[in-house]
């Protein structure tokens, strides 16, 4: 920009150096013309006075000629007209001398001289005749040629006294002709001479104009090209924001490839990341951009409540789909005499840097769960922790097993996930109950992917892959905390070689060999981990209750899976839905403290396991309106069911009352594992409630399958 | 610190919003500013209007989550009744979304909570300079 202003200043200045030469040329053009015609004039002149110089001696010598041919009696006719011819020359010639160019004084006096020679010239002149007298005895003058002799000699005598004075006079005039036509010639060679220094000077200032333009011009090329450089070269992408928070007509390359585009030039700010960020945050930044030119924005505010200083952009990765990147925004104003004049914008990948931050993030998180669940391990009983560490090792190696199934139809797809699911809530019901959050947290993870596997309709089985990673990871998990479980038991247990530093595997009614299918998953002590699950429920809960567990000892080892998953999910649910804050217990006159009971016992055929809470109660009526709302049940479907059948819906697949899932309710994958687990050994499962007053599930198991569980 | 022994240097009147007792108390006594007179403190958005109507400030530290009405609003409300009061938003939000809403609304300066007492005397000195 500042250069095309001295440019164009350049540019005028040399036209009007080519002006001024034009105007000097025709200046002296116009003058060396009038020179010209007046020398050219002066020159005529000249030629005829110097001509006339000669008239006096010519007149003087035909005179003479013609009194020596009077002497000698010869012809003189002829000296007579010529002599009469010159004088009318002469007289005319002097009379129209062009006085303008002449001395005028000189030129009269010069007329005086030849007037005094009229008297003596024209009786010569006038006469007429013949001067001789032819006799016999020869010729004579006669006595008219004898008075025209002594006229002729008269004249002659005036002639030659006169004519040096005459001749010099009008040599005077010639000179003083010759003086003037010299002056104009140098005049115009003068005049020459200037116009061409002049004409000269013009140029060489229009050249030295020339030249300076040329390398203002060259410099100016150079800067381009070096701004072209700078922004061909700059990682960031720049450009300029006008007041119309447009882009201006300048911007650096690394912006195209940032942005995938390169139709920038007036392109709206908001265009730039419209569906690249979500409607919020686009809304957000416009608002933000306006605020820059605001006059309560200074830089230091600006850059502290940058809404674009990480972003987080959604694009095309260039292979059809989209990936997210990082883009950093920073905004300086740029400052003209009225107030902002653009706003200069960087933006900058930072997707590596936020990513390493990320990481590291991660890895500080994953420092800290490892220390706490060392803290955890060191609370819980190795045992128990070791026993889990089996449990949840034999339900992955079944989740591997579902997985390895051959399943081609969205059915088979769907079986896959109901079976995932069951397994992961029992291990992750385990987990929580011995505090071992970071096993809970992942498994939790996974749950989630399950579920959005689920409410996906086509199923393929590349969408399992995710979850198969993720389970990699969780086995990797449980690995490194059976390595930490075994150096915390050789830490208690004293140095190696004693023989206790091995991990016990303990088992609790051990089952022989496992029968098909399912292998039979290690337990621990059922008691202990349901009271530690208590614990943690009601304090994560905030509510108070008192377990009592009776007759866990009876559950015959083929049960203790079932039983344990059952008991893990009805407490939870009680200490999640049943069990009432104080306060609203204390309202309800019901005492502060909840109860919740587990009883297991043996029948005369098979045994029951009976789980009841003092809590709220099931109300049909939220039920059903839960179920609608999961999309469980229609409503017409709802208002047709009855207490009892709206009292089952808690064993439907997907149900839930919760609206939000936490680690321990919500995904509605609760009621309705306990409910398969018990049908599928060739039990029974019934709820009886009170609203206000309490839930009880009755678990009725036959006989047979007390040895071990079947599939 | 009596207010009228040199109430003739001082040239703006503070006053400070935030429901958090500790907070006003902090601010109050953080400010290092000669020129500076508290004239209120407010615990919501409605005490805050109410008061700015009787003590007429030039200078009001805001916070933005309150119970009544929140400081955007506020804020808006405030420079509604007058327009050259300087806002400095003092808050523990993070979110740049809700800093670039006050200062649409016409807050002219933002803190984050936690701040140190130089942060706290950095801003106002922004703002009243």
């Amino acid at each position: 920009m500042q250069f095309s202003g001295s440019d164009r200043n350049g540019r005028l200045l040399i036209a009007g150096a080519a002006a001024a030469i034009a105007a000097v040329m025709v200046l002296v053009l116009i003058a060396g013309f009038r020179l010209a015609t007046q020398i050219r004039a002066s020159v005529g002149a000249l030629q005829r006075t110097s001509s006339l110089q000669t008239y006096p001696a010519v007149i003087s010598q035909q005179l003479t000629a013609l009194r020596q041919r009077l002497g000698t009696l010869e012809y003189t006719g002829h000296v007579h007209r010529e002599l009469a011819r010159t004088v009318q020359n002469f007289n005319r010639r002097l009379s129209g001398v062009e006085r303008r160019n002449l001395d005028p004084a000189a030129v009269r006096h010069a007329e005086r001289l030849w007037q005094n020679y009229t008297p003596v010239l024209a009786p010569v002149l006038a006469f007429s005749g013949e001067p001789y007298d032819d006799t016999d005895t020869g010729s004579s003058l006669s006595a008219s040629g004898r008075k025209y002799y002594d006229e002729v000699r008269q004249a002659g005598i005036f002639a030659q006294g006169n004519a040096p004075v005459l001749h010099s006079e009008l040599a005077a005039v010639s000179a003083a002709l010759q003086a003037r036509t010299s002056a104009a010639a140098a005049r115009l060679r003068t005049l020459l001479l200037a116009g061409v220094l002049a004409v000269l000077l013009l140029a060489l200032a229009a050249a030295y104009l020339q030249l300076s333009r040329a390398r203002q011009q060259r410099a100016a090329r150079e800067a381009q090209d070096q701004t072209r450089d700078i922004l061909k070269t700059v990682r960031e992408g720049f450009f300029l924001l006008d007041a119309d928070y447009r882009i201006g007509a300048v911007w650096s390359e690394a912006l195209t490839h940032l942005f995938g585009r390169s139709d920038f030039k007036g392109l709206a700010f908001e265009e730039l990341l419209r569906d690249k960020v979500p409607a919020d945050t686009l809304a957000t930044a416009v608002k933000y951009i306006k605020l820059l030119w605001g006059e309560r924005a200074r830089e230091n505010l600006m850059k502290s409540i940058n809404p674009l200083g990480q972003l987080e952009v959604s694009m095309d990765n260039g292979r059809g789909g989209k990936e997210s990147r990082f883009l950093q925004f920073d905004f300086h104003r740029v400052m003209g005499p009225k107030g902002v004049k653009h706003v200069l914008c960087a933006v900058g990948d930072i997707t590596s840097s936020v990513l390493l931050a990320r990481e590291l993030q991660e890895a500080q998180e994953n420092a800290h769960s490892q220390l706490d669940m060392m803290i955890g391990m060191l609370h819980a009983d190795p045992l128990q922790v070791s026993a889990f560490l089996d449990s949840a090792a034999a339900g992955l190696k079944h989740v591997n097993t579902i997985m390895k199934e051959p399943a081609r139809t969205d059915g088979e797809f769907r079986k896959k996930l109901a079976g995932l699911s069951r397994e992961l809530h029992s291990i992750k019901g385990e987990a929580s109950a011995l505090s071992l959050m970071s096993v809970a947290e992942r498994v939790h993870h996974l749950e989630d992917m399950v579920a959005e596997l689920k409410a996906k309709s086509d199923l393929t089985g590349n969408d399992f892959l995710p979850v198969v990673l993720k389970l990699d990871e969780l086995l990797a998990h449980l690995r490194g905390v059976r390595e930490m479980t075994a150096r915390l038991v050789s830490l208690k247990e004293g140095p190696a070689g004693e023989g206790t530093a091995s991990l016990p595997q303990l088992r609790i009614g051990d089952a022989e060999a496992p029968q098909a299918g399912r292998p039979v998953r290690a337990t621990v002590d059922l008691g202990a981990l349901l009271e530690q699950l208590a614990g943690k429920l009601a304090s994560d809960h905030g509510k108070q209750f008192r377990l009592t567990l009776t007759g866990l000892g009876e559950v015959p080892a083929g049960y203790l899976d079932t039983v344990k998953d059952c008991a893990i999910q009805m407490l939870r649910n009680a200490a999640v839905h049943g069990i009432e804050a104080c306060e609203t217990r204390r309202t309800a006159a019901k005492p502060e403290i909840g109860e919740v009971r587990l009883e297991f016992r043996r029948l005369e055929a098979g045994y029951e396991f009976v789980f009841h809470d003092d809590g709220a109660g099931l109300s049909p009526e939220a039920l059903k309106e839960a179920a609608v709302r999961k999309n469980v049940i229609t409503a017409e479907e709802a208002a047709a069911l009855d207490n009892r059948a709206a009292l089952a819906l808690i064993f439907r697949p997907g149900f839930s009352t919760r609206d939000s899932i936490s680690m321990d309710a919500g995904r509605g994958t609760g009621m309705d594992l306990v409910a398969r687990a018990v049908y599928g050994l060739g039990g029974k499962i019934g709820v009886s409630t009170n609203p206000g007053r309490f839930t009880r599930f009755k678990i009725t198991l036959p006989a047979a399958g007390a040895a071990s569980a079947v599939a | 610190m009596g207010a009228a022994e040199s109430s003739g240097r001082r040239q703006f009147r503070l006053l400070i919003v935030d429901d958090s007792n500790i907070m006003r108390r902090r601010i109050e006594r953080s400010q290092r500013f000669e020129e500076l007179e508290v004239v209120g403190t407010a615990g919501d958005g409605l005490e805050a209007l109410e008061l700015a109507r009787r003590t007429d400030p030039d200078l009001v530290t805001m916070d933005l989550t309150m119970p009544q009405m929140d400081g955007i609003e506020c804020i808006s409300r405030l420079i509604a009744m007058k327009p050259s009061l300087r806002i400095l938003v003092i808050s523990a939000l993070s979110d740049k979304a809700t800093a670039v809403q006050a200062m649409e609304q016409g807050a002219n300066g933002f803190l984050h909570k936690p701040f140190t007492d130089r942060q706290l005397n950095d801003a106002i000195a922004e703002l009243i300079s």
